[in-house]
């Protein structure tokens, strides 16, 4: 008993570690040369290399993550392309009314927290907040789903479907957002001005820190939350998988369903909500360094 | 879990997409946007001045419906006078008629009353002289007696 106990542990926690690792290809040390990670695929056999994901260093790729968020790229801001390119100007058809909406929505954040002059803030709203929402949708499919796919459909026995819970793509679009913010800020203050905000008025370079941990902080909130709900889809997956390795653990199905259930339209709120909140402090930020205080 | 080389990428992807809205989402829907704004507030416009006029037209009609009833009573009016004026007339006429027909016929009455006065003074002198002439068939001369008899005959 205790035995077998300690085997449903084992098993656990490589499931949930299963579900942490996402499909690596990179540059692997040991061979010197660029390889997917151990045994994470079938497909391309010869570019299998010996490292596993762990021992692979800074220059290795996520292909999930960015196939991923660029499909759903693709996907959103094809749709808006396309609608875009059939809209005219009379009554609107459902579509082009669902766009306009959506349009409408951001740009009326976008004018109500951003005072300045930059044409750049509500296509980059637009545009991270559409993307991260299609990102977040993804934590709503079935977590077992792209395991599924990815090993019986396409031979990857890694893949995670969902690019917020890989902490590189919040901190790239944080990063644009600061870029973008050190750039205005520089353009409104000069360099003089804004280093000297940065660094001396009025508290020090606590300023500096507080520049630095909103911009870290603005990734790490998405990748958090998403990252967190993510976690707790696959404990209750686990309640299933109880399930279906032994019937004497039956019991566990209801509640795995109801947990999920009631997770998953809880998720909902988290999945628009972190998409809102990334959307209107990148405004708030981008307002902030582009008026003069 | 680990920072890597995704960051760049995700980064190029999304200053790619960024770049996409920029250049062809966002500014187009804007111009539709505000295009059909400026269409609605221009139908809105329009709609009101439609209004305006139509509430000119009422008022005007409505004016000129009263100018036309103050035209129609003031010409039944005349009407009415005329027609009074007319009854009037004619009943001036009627009375004047009718004077002249009393007055003819009180002419001719008096005529024929003289006629008849005449028939029966004649008759009477001939009544009285031919009574007188039987009551006095002996005496009296008709021809003598005729002046008597005829101022007789004139004081009846």
């Amino acid at each position: 008993m205790a035995k077998e106990n300690a085997q449903n542990l084992i098993e656990t926690s490589d499931y949930i570690g299963h579900h942490l690792v996402n499909l690596t290809f990179g540059w692997c040390e040991k061979t010197s040369s660029w390889g997917f990670a151990n045994h994470q695929q079938e497909l391309f056999k010869g570019l299998d290399s010996a490292c596993k994901v762990s021992e692979m260093g800074f220059w290795s790729f996520h292909l999930d993550t960015i196939f991923m968020s660029i499909l759903l790229g693709a996907v959103v801001f094809g749709f808006f392309g396309l609608v875009n390119r059939a809209a005219k100007k009379g009554v609107p058809s459902k579509l082009q009314n669902f766009a306009e909406f959506v349009h409408e929505f951001i740009a009326s954040a976008v004018n109500s927290g951003y005072h300045g002059t930059s044409k750049i803030v509500g296509p980059l709203a637009f545009a991270s907040c559409l993307w991260i929402i299609s990102w977040n949708l993804m934590d709503l499919l079935p977590v077992e789903m792209a395991s599924f796919f990815g090993h019986f459909g396409g031979g990857f026995n890694y893949f995670k479907i969902l690019p917020t819970a890989d902490l590189n793509a919040p901190l790239a679009l944080a990063i644009v957002v600061m870029i973008l913010v050190t750039y205005y800020s520089v353009k409104t203050h000069g360099a003089g001005g804004f280093l000297k905000e940065l660094f001396i008025v009025p508290l020090g370079p606590l300023e500096f820190i507080s520049y630095v941990s909103k911009h870290v902080a603005l990734a790490l909130r998405l990748y958090g939350n998403l990252f967190a709900g993510e976690m707790i889809f696959i404990l209750i997956a686990i309640m299933f998988g109880q399930f279906a390795m032994s019937f004497s653990q039956t019991l566990w199905f209801l509640p795995g369903l109801i947990l999920n259930l009631s997770w998953a339209l809880f998720h909902i709120l988290i999945v628009a909500l972190q998409a809102y909140i990334f959307m209107m402090l990148t405004i708030a930020y981008l307002n902030l360094a582009s008026t003069k205080h | 879990m680990n920072i890597n080389a995704t960051f760049f990428a995700e980064l190029l992807a999304f200053c790619i997409f960024v770049f996409i809205t920029y250049r062809y989402i966002w500014p187009s829907m804007e111009n539709l946007l505000e295009d059909r704004r400026k269409e609605i507030s221009d139908g809105l416009e329009a709609a009101s001045q439609s209004q305006r006029k139509l509430e000119e037209a009422n008022k005007e009609s409505a004016t000129i419906l009263d100018e036309a009833k103050a035209e129609a009573s003031s010409l039944i009016n005349q009407a009415n006078s005329r027609a009074d004026q007319i009854v009037d007339e004619a009943k001036e006429q009627a009375v004047e008629e009718a004077k002249k027909i009393k007055l003819s016929a009180e002419a001719d009455i008096e005529q024929s009353a003289n006629k008849a006065k005449d028939g029966l003074r004649d008759e009477v002198a001939a009544l009285v002289i031919a009574g007188a002439q039987k009551i006095l068939d002996k005496e009296i001369n008709a021809k003598a007696n005729k002046d008597i008899i005829d101022s007789l005959i004139k004081k009846i």
